[in-house]
Parts: structure tokens; sequence; C-alpha cells
């Protein structure tokens, strides 16, 4: 079950859903719409290894906004801290955003119960796209579980800002 | 929770779900699979958030069309799809996907009182030749808890999309 915009003003409210700053103008049927902040991240490399800590580089975006190029991927957070102990978030681009062809997440829409921080947001154009900070880019949503809650631990927890995969670091875990 | 097949049936019977066209045999057993329209948008610039960005308007031939990789392409279902009760959700289908195509760009999310013509954000990892008309995905339809607001009484842009909308985020950022 898909929470609906009033309970997720009222989970919001008695703290089954922590959003941070939350807007009530920012509540949809069905979702909330989340800022995209002001730092992204790039790797620097031609290839980016998916077993090693890969460089990045940091851009800060101005006011009068930056432009998004298809040959690269930017990592970039959202201005909210958002997390739920009870309910599965989601979170997806909003449409006014895939029309303009850009991904806001890659392949990977689902969050843990009990994670909480900045959601990275993996940003990818189709064509060239001039982004600004603080424009409203996604949407999350908030899924009823079914079972007993355990909460996430992961690497991850607490995020803030945008975070550059650690793949490797698990990689590392399994290798040791 | 997701409806199947029957539950989708008996809420299309009471009014809670509407289809139009609706064709039986589109139903699977938890989704409806929709099909591409006759039309498509292209752009030729830089695209901004802020601006209105210009477009060319396409008709799909009946012997189609090769999309290309790189540009992005705004299409349209064929279907309106509307529910007051269920948020929907649409995605492509595995043959779709098996061919390189995304059909929409992070965006699959339909809220509760949407009626629309979907908007599709077309992007293909290869050369493929599509149909107008052309079976191209799915959507699912999804129990809300808590309750109800609906998009239609938000008075929020698409509302009521009959065809390709482009992206109006620019009136926000105005």
């Amino acid at each position: 079950m898909i929470l609906t915009g009033p309970e997720i003003a009222e989970s919001a409210a008695d703290g089954r859903v922590a959003i941070s700053p939350f807007r009530p103008d920012q509540v949809n049927p069905n979702s909330y719409n989340v800022r995209l902040g002001p730092t992204l991240l790039s790797y620097r490399d031609e290839i980016v290894d998916a077993y090693r800590p890969n460089p990045t580089e940091t851009i800060e975006l101005p006011e009068e906004g930056y432009v998004l190029r298809p040959d690269r991927l930017y990592l970039g957070h959202t201005e909210e801290r958002i997390g739920s102990d009870i309910y599965v978030p989601l979170l997806f681009g909003r449409s006014s955003v895939g029309r303009l062809g850009l991904f806001v997440e890659i392949t990977a829409p689902i969050g843990d119960i009990g994670f909480h921080g900045q959601w990275t947001l993996m940003l990818s154009p189709v064509q060239p796209l001039r982004v600004y900070p603080g424009m409203k880019i996604g949407q999350i949503m908030f899924f009823v579980s079914s079972g007993e809650i355990d909460l996430y631990e992961g690497k991850y927890q607490s995020a803030a800002g945008p975070q550059a995969s650690r793949y490797w670091r698990d990689r590392v875990a399994v290798a040791s | 929770m997701i409806l199947t097949r029957k539950a989708i049936r008996k809420a299309l019977a009471g009014g809670d779900i509407v289809i139009d066209p609706f064709e039986p045999e589109r139903l699977s057993p938890n989704a409806y699979d929709w099909r591409l329209g006759d039309t498509m948008r292209v752009f030729d610039e830089e695209l901004d958030a802020a601006r209105s960005t210009p477009f060319t308007e396409l008709v799909l031939p009946p012997e189609g069309l090769v999309l290309e990789p790189g540009r992005l392409y705004l299409g349209v279902t064929y279907e309106r799809t509307h529910s007051e009760r269920y948020a929907q959700m649409i995605n492509g289908d595995h043959t779709i996907g098996g061919l390189g195509i995304w059909v929409h760009v992070s965006a699959p999310l339909g809220h509760v009182g949407h009626a629309i013509n979907w908007t599709l954000e077309i992007r293909v990892a290869r050369p493929v030749r599509v149909y107008p008309r052309m079976t191209f995905g799915k959507i699912v339809f999804l129990v809300a808890h808590g309750p109800l607001a609906s998009y239609q009484s938000d008075g929020v842009k698409y509302t009521s999309t009959a065809g390709i909308d482009i992206s109006r985020l620019y009136e926000e950022l105005a």
C-alpha cells in the first residue's frame, strides 16, 4: 500500500516519517517533492572501477544553473534529510524532470527502512540540460511494509551530501 | 499492494478505474498492457529546466520510426487512464526492455486522481524501430493507505493531458 499525501503529512507531524525541512506545499496526492541540494560529485576518471574507490570532483551549483552533460554521471543529493523506521521509501524523478530527459535515480529507487539522511541522486541527462540548486527534482513515496522490522545499519547511514559508490568496501570485506 | 487482473476488472466495472479505450485481452495477471500512441516530440536544442524548449512533432508512420540513442523522445500512451481511488505506476514490459528501450525517465508514478494519456520519456540503448499502437508496457494499480487527496483538486500541472506534454517546470522556476 502506498501512502496518500495527507497520510505523509500526518506521518511527518507524528514522526512515523522524518522529512527535514518539511514544507506542506511539497506534498502531492501520493508523494513528497524533494529539492536538489547545492553540491554534485562527478567521477574524474574516464573508466569507473566497481572494485576500487574512484576519484571525484566536487561541483557547487551556481544560482544561474549548471549544464549537465549526457556523457557524464553526476551524483547529487536531496536538500532534505529523509527517512522512516516504519515505511519503505521509494525515490523517483518528477515527471516534469523526466520530460527534460533527466534520470534522477538509476535502477535503484527503493530505500531501506531505518535509513535517515540526504538521499544521493544519480543524475544522468539524455540531452544537455541546465539545472538549478533548490529546484524540485524528485518525488519520494512511502509503502506500508509487511512483517517484523529490522532497521538499516548500512554504509550510507546518516549521509550528508552526495555519496560516491562504496561498492569497493563490500569487495574488501568479502576478500578479507 | 498491487491489484490483480480480477481486481482491476472489478474496479473497472465499479468505475474506480477508467481505461479508454479498454480491451479486455490487454489485462495481464497484475497489470494493463498499454499501447504506444501515434506521435512523438523531439528537442533540437540544449534543454533548460527554467525555460520552455521548442520541439518538433513527429507522426509515427505505419512502417515505423527508428529511434536513435542520445535523443529524448516524448511519446504518449494510446490509452487514457484515471483513478480517484488507486495510485498508478507505468513501466515498459520485458519485451520492450529487451529491445533496449526505456519508456520513462525515472518518473513512473501516477498520483491518485491522474486522468491522462501518459507522456512517455523514451530513450534507447541502440537504434530500434518502433510502430504506432504497438504494445509498449504495463500500468499497475496500487492500493492507497490514508485519507485520499486527488491530483485533480490540487489544480496542478498536467491534470487532464490528452496528448504529449512537454515539461512545464519553467512555470515553477520563473
